[in-house]
């Protein structure tokens, strides 16, 4: 009989170039073709991109080039080079090109519009594509070479590794979230630099689509190579809605006898709201009931992981009419034009504005230190984006911590960190 | 592919942010080397010497795909040796020509200021007389730097100039 295969093992050996379908295993490399590409406008800073571009590029029909970073572009040289990348898109026939205003960070967005399918491998040169796996993708993030060189040949390679299985049980309480069981990943188990995680167990169904974006994201941060949930239903159903009816899906399964390096479990009805103090995301957690003495200055919400509808009303809801503390600067950053609309449909803007807060256009901006609200000398910020590292959003004198929205909102009302679920009962901020 | 250089050690969970901070996307491309862990060790850009080895801790170049593996190939860093090394950091390494071997316990076992003799293909690393052994490249990952990298395997192959 053959090796039982995690649902990552299941999808490399299906898209193995030299025996697809034979079973693979942890210490294998494989070669595989790549199902779909995503450019950003980073490429524009890339000089050896620019100065050796590809003469044809292998089915541009699968490629789409989403501009997300530099949105709107916030100097002269940056424009002109995303006039250069219209020009190539068209040279190259590369007609799905989500350009300014018309999309928003490449992660939710390519789920939006369907190009996140299980089963698929998906590359990026973002580092946080590791967000497909939350609707059971391989997605993974790749430098600019390599993209090069997956834009020329549509192959690649990866190692296979160890895969922790990480089970779900119970269901979150209110006021706590995706990037809470995250951040209670992060705290108790550190990095997994070559390991793949998968989630499993009765938790995962009850988890909606962003919460699941928010966890397989963050993945990231403790250098997963891959992060898959399981393609459920709600799952299927999400992707079904968004490509065209009869197109075929092949959704992985994990093996039921697979092999797993590590078992780890999180009761989500224990996790509460957790924070990353500064400068690292690994073994670096703690409860945000035991930090709050610490004053902020900048609260953020936003990012490919955060930006979510679901995040943009859990603020609004730690909010409830209450205004962002006077020298606080709160800055939300919905991640697609769906989500910014749909907010603004459901009030969630007005309620934002009416706050104090500003509401910026969908960006990766902040969260990489580019532009858009990058944090000055000695600021301490609060976030919801993907990273606490030191000079991640622009001075290496400020202080990150990173924590739900809904703690960023409480803590935005209150001036230092503050665990949102006592605002959410209706008691008033300490 | 052997190494032989002076050894400069760094602790854990050395992130592509401290290895090519934001500022770089703000400079010309011949100006960022120098700003490599200008945040946590102000000043190293200037003492590293072309040929000189980076060894550090657990989770090296976790974070983000900016090209972090070619500031310190810039700077001259012959190679990088790590307790272990986050899976994008390694890509972009072999893919820039940058040499990159995992090699659990090597942060304790090199004192820094050493020389450190590496062999990428059967993982050996020797130092002040004692050996370690690391996890070695697979031949096809060893073609790829003896290339010197994506870019000149690309041309060679006729798909770029």
């Amino acid at each position: 009989m053959s090796r039982p295969q995690t649902q990552i093992e299941r999808i490399l050996s299906r898209h193995s170039t030299e025996s697809p379908g034979a079973p693979v295993e942890p210490e294998d490399f494989v070669q595989v073709e790549v199902d779909r590409l995503v450019l950003l406008d980073m490429a524009a800073t890339h000089p050896e991109f620019l100065a050796h571009l590809p003469h044809r590029v292998h089915r541009p029909e699968r490629v789409a080039w989403v501009f997300d970073h530099l949105v709107p572009p916030p100097t002269v040289e940056l424009a002109s080079g995303l006039v250069k990348l219209r020009e190539l898109a068209t040279q190259w026939g590369i007609t799905n090109v989500v350009d300014i205003g018309r999309g928003g960070i490449s992660h939710p967005v390519m789920a939006e519009r369907g190009w996140v399918r299980p089963g698929e491998i998906l590359a990026n040169t973002d580092s946080h594509t590791c967000a497909a796996g939350a609707l059971g993708c391989a997605g993974r993030g790749v430098g600019m070479l390599e993209v090069m060189s997956i834009l020329c040949t549509g192959r690649t390679w990866y190692r296979v590794g160890e895969t922790v299985r990480c089970s779900l049980t119970g269901r979150l309480p209110a006021g706590v979230a995706g990037k809470d069981v995250f951040l209670s990943l992060a705290g108790a188990h550190g990095a997994i630099p070559s390991r793949n995680i998968e989630f499993a167990g009765d938790g995962v169904a009850a988890l909606p689509i962003p919460t699941r974006q928010a966890i397989a994201t963050m993945c990231a941060e403790i250098s997963a190579e891959f992060a898959l949930f399981p393609p459920d239903d709600r799952a299927l159903d999400y992707v079904r809605a968004r490509i065209p009816a009869g197109e075929p899906l092949e959704p992985a399964r994990a093996d039921p006898e697979a092999q797993y390096a590590e078992e780890w479990t999180v009761d989500l009805n224990r996790v509460e709201p957790l924070v990353a103090l500064p400068n690292r995301v690994a073994r670096n957690v703690r409860p945000v009931s035991e930090m709050t003495s610490v004053p902020i200055t900048r609260a953020v919400v936003g990012s490919c992981a955060n930006g979510t509808i679901e995040d943009l009303e859990a603020v609004a809801e730690v909010l409830n009419g209450r205004h962002v503390h006077r020298e606080v600067v709160f800055t939300v950053t919905p991640n697609t034009s769906e989500v910014m609309a749909e907010a603004a449909r459901r009030g969630l803007v007005d309620r934002l504005l009416t706050a104090g807060a500003l509401v910026t256009n969908p960006t990766c901006g902040a969260c990489f230190g580019g532009h858009m609200g990058v944090l000055g000398d000695g600021e301490v910020c609060v976030t919801s984006t993907t990273r606490n590292f030191q000079g991640r959003m622009g001075s290496p004198h400020a202080k990150i911590y990173l924590a739900s929205s809904a703690t960023v909102a409480a803590s935005a009302v209150t001036g230092h960190l503050t665990d949102p679920r006592a605002l959410l009962r209706g008691e008033d901020p300490p | 592919m052997k190494l032989v250089g002076r050894a400069w050690v760094f602790e854990d969970d050395i992130n592509t942010d401290l290895l090519y901070p934001a500022a770089c996307f703000r400079v010309p491309p011949s100006e960022r080397p120098r700003l490599t862990m200008s945040a946590n060790r102000p000043g190293w850009s200037a003492e590293v010497r072309p040929g000189d080895l980076v060894i550090a801790g657990t989770n090296f170049g976790t974070g983000s795909s900016r090209p972090a593996a070619d500031n310190l190939k810039g700077l001259g860093v012959a190679g990088v040796l790590a307790d272990s090394i986050n899976g994008l950091f390694f890509r972009n390494a072999i893919n820039t020509g940058l040499p990159v071997l995992e090699a659990p316990g090597v942060r304790a076992f090199v004192r820094e200021g050493a020389t450190v003799e590496v062999d990428l293909d059967t993982g050996s690393i020797r130092s002040e007389g004692r050996e370690l052994q690391g996890r070695p490249l697979p031949p096809f990952l060893s073609r790829i730097l003896a290339d010197g990298g994506l870019l000149p395997r690309l041309r060679k192959e006729g798909y770029i100039d």
